[in-house]
């Protein structure tokens, strides 16, 4: 049986062991939410600048005369699904007559199937907007393309007229530089600028992107 | 001498009473932990799944390997978690312990939203915690929970302002509009508590009164009804 003195010693104790966990929780609380938007806020590098006119050696189809967007994303890229639904969002904010291509990047030697995905399925679902395979990644490279989620808009006249990502972050819904400047741009012609930061999965491999300085 | 025993009964009642009244505050408190401890443990569950589902990988070309989301659903939820499970059965009913309840809920709420890649219905989970919150019938719990919310969007606003507003450039007070909707919420839910507490002790009272008549029956009767009873 313990005293009194004996018991507000140990309760003393306790209580100073209790409040040192906190202070301990409490910094490794805010380091990991640290960490964590520290990721979510890093952006794809964009070693290349986007071509400034509509690649000739593009096999994308482009409608002369109309604007044209392609996204392109990795099929397994999670964060791209934040993409896909800021792109029916844009589509919907978009009264004039605009081509969207969604180029899901494949790479060579994958099994058969391996593209067809959830998010694959999402952006066909999209209405206005064709799906097309971008065998080992040709196309998102001569647009110079190196993260899931990367956007070109080129204008009537086959100019481009943006170039970057559609979320604010990595895989994070709600309003965005990259939407605002693409409706603006379509709407107005006007913009404060025509890129913004990527936020997605690499399209292509470590190696290859090692390869191409793009890592 | 009858005032005299009036009133050393009437402030047995009161100290009979107020016995009542902290006990049944204690359980409730106690209570609400450990149904907090058991929320923790679901949302831990919860927001592993769901970064296990949603984004298991981050990709690069054909490699892949484990998505952070995977990491920080384990690590920061883990935490999340963990303080509040273990207060709740280390220190239940203490005071310190259902603030800890509040800040770990209003991050889980952050962190659902991270998750989610910030769908805005994930948002709701805030006013679903206030509502949850307020079950422990103690005003200041909600207080904490709504200064965790705007020091997130505080500083988030200010570090990060895209990830919030959309914009890089908003308004100083911006975090203030957040906050209100929650405020809103809590200035409702806090006067609740506030009624809540009163029932509580009024239900302390009238249970000490029954409590007094009935010993007072009992000492009145005589030993062969106590016998039969």
């Amino acid at each position: 049986m313990l005293d009194v003195p004996q018991a507000a010693d140990r309760a003393a104790r306790g209580n100073r062991l209790a409040a040192a966990a906190l202070v301990f929780w409490a910094v490794a609380v805010v380091t990991g939410f640290g960490m964590l938007w520290r990721y979510k806020a890093t952006a794809a590098t964009q070693a290349d600048e986007p071509p400034l006119s509509w690649p000739s050696a593009s096999a994308l189809a482009r409608t002369p005369g109309r604007p044209t967007l392609v996204l392109f994303v990795h099929p397994h890229c999670g964060c791209s699904q934040a993409t896909v639904t800021e792109l029916a969002r844009l589509l919907g904010r978009v009264r004039g007559p605009l081509d969207v291509r969604v180029a899901v990047v494949r790479p060579v030697g994958v099994e058969a199937g391996w593209d067809d995905t959830a998010l694959v399925g999402r952006a066909e679902a999209i209405p206005g907007v064709t799906v097309v395979r971008d065998a080992d990644g040709i196309e998102a490279a001569r647009f110079a393309g190196h993260a899931s989620g990367f956007t070109v808009v080129y204008g009537a006249d086959g100019r481009r007229l943006f170039a970057g990502g559609l979320t604010s972050s990595r895989g994070h819904e709600g309003e965005s530089f990259g939407s605002r400047r693409i409706v603006s741009l379509l709407e107005t012609g006007l913009a404060d600028r025509g890129d913004a930061p990527t936020f997605g999965c690499a399209l292509a491999s470590t190696a290859v992107a090692r390869e191409e300085g793009t890592e | 001498m009858s005032d005299v025993m009036t009133e050393a009964a009437a402030q047995a009642i009161v100290e009979r009473a107020d016995q009542r009244f902290q006990r049944s505050r204690r359980d409730l408190w106690v209570s609400m932990d450990r149904l907090f401890a058991a929320l923790m443990a679901g949302q831990w569950v919860f927001g592993l799944v769901l970064a296990l589902t949603v984004s298991p990988w981050a990709w690069a070309g054909r490699e892949r390997s484990v998505n952070p989301h995977v990491l920080a659903a384990l690590g920061i939820g883990t935490l999340l978690s963990a303080m509040p499970i273990a207060l709740a059965f280390l220190r239940p009913g203490w005071v310190v312990t259902r603030h800890v309840v509040a800040v770990a809920q209003m991050l889980w709420s952050a962190l659902l939203v991270h998750l989610t890649g910030g769908r805005i219905e994930t948002h709701f989970h805030v006013f679903g915690s206030l509502g949850f919150l307020a079950g422990y019938r103690d005003w200041p719990v909600l207080v904490t929970a709504t200064v965790v919310v705007a020091t997130e969007h505080f500083v988030r606003g200010l570090v990060w302002p895209e990830s919030i507003y959309g914009i890089v450039n908003p308004e100083w007070w911006r975090f203030l509009e957040h906050a209100f909707w929650v405020v809103f919420a809590v200035s409702f839910l806090a006067v609740l508590c506030r009624r809540g507490m009163r029932e509580m002790q009024t239900l302390a009272e009238n249970g000490a009164e029954l409590e007094a008549l009935a010993e007072g029956e009992w000492r009145k009767s005589s030993v062969v009804t106590r016998a039969a009873s």
